[in-house]
């Protein structure tokens, strides 16, 4: 082993960092957007939808993400051709944010559908006894509550996600890791890019961890100590 | 005016209101008493359909919404002239104290900012909370919570507001000062239904007192007339009670010092 390999490998494999956040940042965007719909559909029990959502979430949860991706991967082309789209000659990329976007959605969704359920009931009768209509007590007073309490678990999940990118090179994804298989081959060092590798992953990691807990306090900020200056 | 006109509630099997007819003039203040189970706390929340009656008619400033037919947009328009303050407060919890007396001016009457702002202020003064206007209601004790929620209700300028046990929740001295505040209102001319245990505040602050028991109004009366001259069984029952459990708090302390 050559511990000072991992100072060569690093550069090389950081430059590909924006991809894996790409990926990240692609999937929870489109998870925020399916887990609000889903979350919606889910309290409101709306007909038909709810029991299509509790399926997909059941399926998101209980198939492992690796086979997930090769579902979508090789899946998705096939629907597409029924409907006379080509999409084999479409960015891998585009397959991983999808999938990673599906799955992020499913774990959003239960995560913002519990936040909601427990949010106070008076709340509710607060909005409702000053002459809101449900919309806006939904917007206005039940969702930014909901939300700030649903962070840390969001959070968690994120950065979950972030480690579960690392399986996108395996539909041929050129990420960090799939840039550390061709180190490898190419080196035949592979515990020294492995190294490199978790090196950066957990440095990501306690970047986003510092952020989350600081976007928490400013969140939970009503939630708060006495401590709080209220000046 | 806030008329009530047979209104019937049930959950379940269990009918909790037997056909309430209630009459309350403009600037009054009217206290709604009687055990616990008595069903006067449903009969609040069903003025503004926090709880729908099953049957019934609720009438407040000429404008009529009945049980069986109310749209969302009718019910609606009667929560505009109404507004409520709850036993537990039920601040938005995310909102400072401004926002939360600002929310309703915003959202629902669609004012300014300007003028929301200054609004607000002059309901918090008068409650006495300006300086805590932009304090979370977590940093503030349960009085303090309680002032707030009544400055939210009372800046809307609503036609009636009906309070839901008001001080039930906190603890016994914070009591005083929310009870003093409403005394305030009260005495402004603002058109109130109060339901409370506070019978000698209610006996203080109401014109017209209704006693009420499974369901039913049993006794209806100025408070001279009700706390004086109770007709009904029941309602001598009640007060012999409560008298009697404050003697017994009253010795209890004698006795004490």
């Amino acid at each position: 082993m050559d511990i000072t390999l991992i100072i060569d490998f690093f550069p090389k494999l950081i430059s590909y960092l924006h991809i894996t956040l790409l990926i990240l940042v692609a999937a929870v965007a489109i998870g925020l957007i399916i887990g609000v719909t889903i979350a919606l559909i889910r309290i409101y029990k709306v007909p038909a939808f709810n029991r299509l959502a509790l399926i997909y979430i059941s399926f998101m949860r209980g198939t492992p993400i690796l086979i997930q991706l090769f579902l979508i991967y090789f899946g998705l082309p096939a629907l597409l051709t029924l409907v006379h789209i080509d999409v084999s000659r479409a960015n891998p990329l585009l397959f991983v944010a999808i999938t990673y976007g599906l799955s992020c959605g499913a774990s959003f969704a239960e995560i913002i559908r519990g936040a909601v359920n427990g949010v106070e009931r008076g709340q509710t009768e607060a909005a409702y006894s000053i002459g809101m209509n449900e919309k806006q007590m939904l917007v206005r007073i039940i969702l930014p509550q909901a939300l700030a309490m649903a962070f840390p678990n969001f959070a968690n999940s994120v950065i979950g996600s972030l480690k579960d990118t690392s399986l996108a090179f395996t539909i041929g994804v050129m990420d960090m890791v799939g840039r550390g298989n061709t180190l490898i081959a190419s080196s035949l060092h592979a515990l020294e890019v492995y190294m490199t590798l978790s090196i950066i992953y957990y440095g990501v990691v306690l970047c986003l961890e510092k952020g989350f807990s600081l976007s928490e306090k400013k969140l939970q900020r009503f939630e708060g100590s006495l401590a709080v200056d209220t000046k | 005016m806030i008329q009530l006109r047979n209104i019937q509630k049930s959950f379940g099997n269990q009918l909790v209101l037997k056909g309430i007819d209630l009459t309350v003039n403009k600037g009054e203040v009217v206290s709604i008493l009687g055990p616990s189970g008595s069903g006067k706390t449903t009969l609040l929340r069903c003025i503004n359909f926090l709880e729908r009656p099953n049957e019934g008619e609720v009438m407040v400033d000429d404008f009529t919404v009945n049980s069986k037919q109310a749209s969302k947009k009718e019910i609606l328009t009667l929560r505009k002239k109404t507004a409520m303050v709850f036993q537990q407060y039920n601040l938005f919890k995310h909102k400072t104290v401004m926002e939360n007396v600002m929310e309703g001016l915003l959202v629902v009457q669609k004012s300014s900012k300007e003028t929301a702002r200054k609004l607000a202020m002059e309901v918090l003064a008068k409650v006495g909370l300006t300086e805590k206007a932009n304090a979370y209601p977590v940093q503030l004790s349960g009085g303090q919570q309680q002032r707030v929620g009544i400055a939210r209700a009372l800046a809307l300028n609503p036609e009636v507001i009906l309070l839901d046990e008001p001080t039930s929740a906190l603890d016994p001295e914070l009591v005083g000062e929310v009870l003093e505040v409403i005394k305030r209102i009260a005495d402004e001319g603002i058109t109130m239904i109060i339901v409370t245990h506070e019978v000698s505040f209610a006996k203080d602050v109401s014109d017209y007192i209704v006693f009420m028991d499974q369901g039913e109004i049993i006794e209806e009366g100025t408070p001279t007339v009700i706390f004086n001259y109770p007709k009904e069984e029941r309602t001598k029952r009640f007060f012999k009670r409560i008298n009697r459990e404050a003697g017994i708090l009253e010795s209890n302390l004698s006795s004490v010092i």
